[in-house]
């Protein structure tokens, strides 16, 4: 499992980076997933935004104690709708961020169901984050903080909950930087049980063209 | 959730299975609107790999089918003049199960305490501790190895859908020869370094695979051979008994029947993949074959592709004329979906479309072991073709153990599959009895045969690996069976030799299931097909951008180090 942590695939180019961590966000539907990675990746929100289309997964490079960390972020590309995310979009995740809706009570409900779907298809070292959306609009809530709270302590696999806002950007960098910081925590505490590098899975991707033949040729 | 689909699309796809997967992604790379649905609750039909758990449920769905009822649907209101409505079938695909446990249901705890305390290594399993690992298992109903050089791992590559699966490279291949396994030299190191072989007869077999390898079909190497078979060919060219074994059923993965030529380019694709990823020619696909069609709806939804499991076509709605019949769009849960091209799963096709009872079909068995069939120092995976199946029809074997996903460790998964003959026990038979044992461990003594006690010890023995080195210093340890603990047999429906297209409205294309072959390429040759019968002029599977070639703004660096502004815990 960890060992695609430290994974140079073709896709980080030639940048050097020290670590990657791949992160998927679930929810139910419109609950802003896409404005979170957006605000985060961008620094901008618009309003009101489509299914998401074409956006299959963001990196963003964070510096932390003098360390390089690639955050692979992946989106549900709108598999959520009908509750068909693949299982395969689960694999060899390091982090789950679980999203529901401040302003909509049933996409709070619903978190039980996605971190049931969350255990089912992830590794057991995989660490899961709660956080709650659109808590700029405070008229509208349906949601108290205490409550999803109350969830964490009840739940031990969600390391923490957050509230924040796209729109008026709080909270989003902090999602991401203590996501960053705790799988490196966690990388830290697995380097020293196992080596990771050894016999890492093949990413075909990764390929250079081969053009002998080990048999044949001399 | 309830709300309702939109109503057109250009494609709709019934079943989430390789074919369909590889369309329903190709079709939406290209801008068309999709819709993919399955009955089922979960990715890939056929295709599909499951935790232990949801194989028991599928195993249920199974005997069940036979009761469901298709609803008629009489409702005129989708239809006008000149269309009908034809209802959607849900063919029977799977057949002759008949799954066996081996071991005691759960063992009292004083048991495995006092008699084994000093076999502590050696993990004691009872059916009630496999079924609570459930979820380390990932269990293929179609296990399938994809050729280093073959057309899936081509198109992974070349539409960057490989970034969404891993693999593993089968680390070696077997054959049964003699009366035992052994390995096959597969690269050039291997041939150098075994022992099986001498040294007269690694440069026979270098140059015959050379040989192969060179064919070029205006040679003259193979000139008199074309009617004749590849086991005529290799008898000609003087070579000795087990490299024209090695050459015939582990290389060119063929039978005595097979035609020369046949057998020339089987051994050229088996060589042409070597030394890509690993040693032998063949990848495994990390948490089983199933991860793969989901890897193909992954790019279909990011591309806009629509999901919805659980919902299928109750009934199709078919324009008929004079000439000929068009599929208009279909009817699920009461709502009518319009649609340019209709793909469906050969078993989910009405029957009036369908021309002959199909009577091929695969023999399936899966295996959980407590050992490898052929013990190493490391954890393999393996891939033996059997040669001496049910009339001389070779049994494929795939292995595989925890670093794959398929199980949790300590043990290991065998995978059997071979053409039908009768029924999967029985097809199977000729490779279960020589590889495994089947013998049922009771470690209540009471229940145990007439031996009790000793018999009891002994059953043990066997199951656990005790009979090691320490007891039989002159066995190998190789040589020692795994004891199955728990097996699964089936057959299911084998459509690739069938043609589809024969009753079949025009827009509308039917996909097989699982075929015979060890590898994807008849799935992937098939979705390619139909992809260009519907859109001739369009690419297929076009590379999908990277995310930082969308984003136009330059990947900045942002600091993190000094936040601490968190609402909660650690």
């Amino acid at each position: 499992m960890m060992s695609n942590i430290i994974n140079n695939s073709s896709l980080q180019s030639n940048e050097s980076f020290d670590f990657i961590f791949k992160i998927v966000l679930i929810g139910d539907c419109s609950t802003g997933k896409s404005c979170i990675v957006e605000r985060f990746r961008n620094g901008t929100y618009n309003e009101p935004q489509p299914a998401t289309v074409g956006v299959d997964f963001s990196i963003k490079t964070v510096c932390m104690h003098g360390k390089t960390i690639k955050l692979q972020i992946w989106d549900t590309a709108g598999m959520e709708r009908f509750r068909t995310v693949t299982q395969s979009y689960y694999r060899s995740a390091n982090g789950v961020i679980i999203v529901y809706d401040t302003t909509k009570r049933a996409t709070f409900l619903n978190v039980q169901k996605w971190i049931d779907e969350a255990r089912r298809n992830t590794g057991s070292n995989v660490l899961l984050f709660l956080v709650g959306t659109k808590c700029d609009l405070e008229d509208e809530r349906e949601v108290e903080l205490s409550e999803a709270e109350e969830m964490r302590d009840y739940i031990p696999e969600i390391m923490f909950v957050l509230e924040t806002s796209a729109k008026e950007n709080k909270n989003i960098d902090d999602v991401f930087f203590c996501l960053a910081e705790e799988l490196k925590k966690k990388h830290d505490q697995m380097a020293i049980l196992e080596n990771a590098e050894e016999d890492r899975p093949v990413n075909i991707s990764e390929s250079k063209p081969i053009s002998q033949c080990a048999l044949i040729c001399d | 959730m309830g709300e309702d689909l939109c109503s057109e699309y250009d494609v709709i796809v019934i079943g989430t299975g390789m074919t369909e997967s590889i369309i329903a992604a190709a079709a939406s790379r290209i801008g068309k609107r999709v819709l993919h649905l399955d009955r089922n609750d979960y990715y890939g039909g056929m295709w599909a790999t499951f935790s232990f758990d949801a194989l028991q449920r599928w195993l249920k769905e199974c005997h069940n089918q036979d009761q469901k009822n298709i609803t008629n649907f009489k409702n005129k209101t989708y239809i006008s003049q000149d269309e009908i409505l034809i209802s959607c079938g849900s063919q029977s695909s799977v057949s002759n199960i008949d799954e066996q446990w081996f071991i005691p249901k759960n063992v009292p705890v004083n048991a495995s305490e006092n008699s084994f305390s000093k076999n502590e290594k050696n993990d004691f399993w009872d059916q009630e501790k496999i079924k609570n690992l459930s979820r380390k298992f990932n269990l293929d109903l179609a296990p399938k190895l994809l050729f280093s050089r073959g057309s899936l791992v081509d198109l992974l590559i070349s539409s960057n859908i490989a970034r969404y699966a891993e693999f593993r490279s089968v680390s070696r291949i077997l054959t049964w020869y003699n009366g035992q396994l052994e390995t096959v030299p597969c690269s050039r190191a291997d041939v150098f370094s075994t022992k099986d072989v001498s040294v007269m007869e690694k440069r026979l077999l270098m140059k015959m695979l050379q040989l192969c390898a060179e064919y070029k079909p205006n040679g003259n190497e193979f000139k008199n051979f074309e009617k004749k078979t590849f086991a005529d060919y290799l008898k000609s060219k003087e070579l000795t008994e087990n490299i024209v074994h090695y050459i015939l059923y582990a290389i060119a993965m063929s039978s005595i029947n097979t035609p020369c030529m046949t057998g020339v380019e089987r051994t050229q694709k088996f060589l042409s993949s070597l030394g890509r990823f690993g040693n032998t020619p063949f990848l495994w696909p990390l948490y089983g074959s199933g991860e793969l069609p989901q890897c193909f709806c992954r790019l279909c939804a990011v591309f806009g592709g629509v999901y919805h499991l659980k919902r299928t076509a109750d009934s199709l709605v078919v324009l008929k004329t004079d000439m000929k019949s068009i599929c208009k769009g279909i009817v699920s849960n009461d709502q009518f979906l319009s649609t340019h091209h209709l793909i469906l799963n050969v078993s989910e096709a009405p029957s009036s479309f369908l021309q002959e009872t199909f009577n091929e079909g695969l023999s399936r068995g899966i295996f959980i072991t407590n050992r490898s069939i052929y013990s190493s120092e490391k954890e393999s995976l393996t891939l033996l073709q059997f040669p001496y199946g049910i009339k001389n029809k070779p049994i494929t074997v795939i292995e595989i153990g925890s670093s794959t996903h398929a199980c949790p460790d300590g043990l290991y998964i065998i995978h059997m599959t071979c053409k039908q003959n009768t029924n999967a026990t029985e097809d199977l038979k000729p490779a279960v009895e020589k590889l495994l044992e089947i013998e049922q461990i009771d470690l209540d003594p009471s229940h145990s045969a007439s031996s009790g006690i000793s018999g009891f010890a002994y059953d043990y023995e066997i199951y656990s690996g005790a009979i090691d080195m320490t007891n039989k210093e002159n066995q190998e340890v190789k040589s020692v069976r795994p004891q199955v603990l728990w097996a699964l047999y089936f057959n299911c429906l084998e459509t690739s030799q069938c043609d589809l297209s024969v009753n079949v409205p025009s827009n509308i294309y039917l996909t097989s299931g699982p075929d015979a072959d060890i590898d994807f390429e008849f799935a992937v040759k098939q979705a390619k097909e139909i992809f260009k019968k519907m859109y001739p002029n369009e690419e297929f599977l076009p590379r999908a951008p990277d995310p930082e070639e969308l984003l136009l703004d330059d990947e900045e660096i942002i600091s993190g180090d000094n936040n601490s502004s968190l609402t909660s815990t650690e």
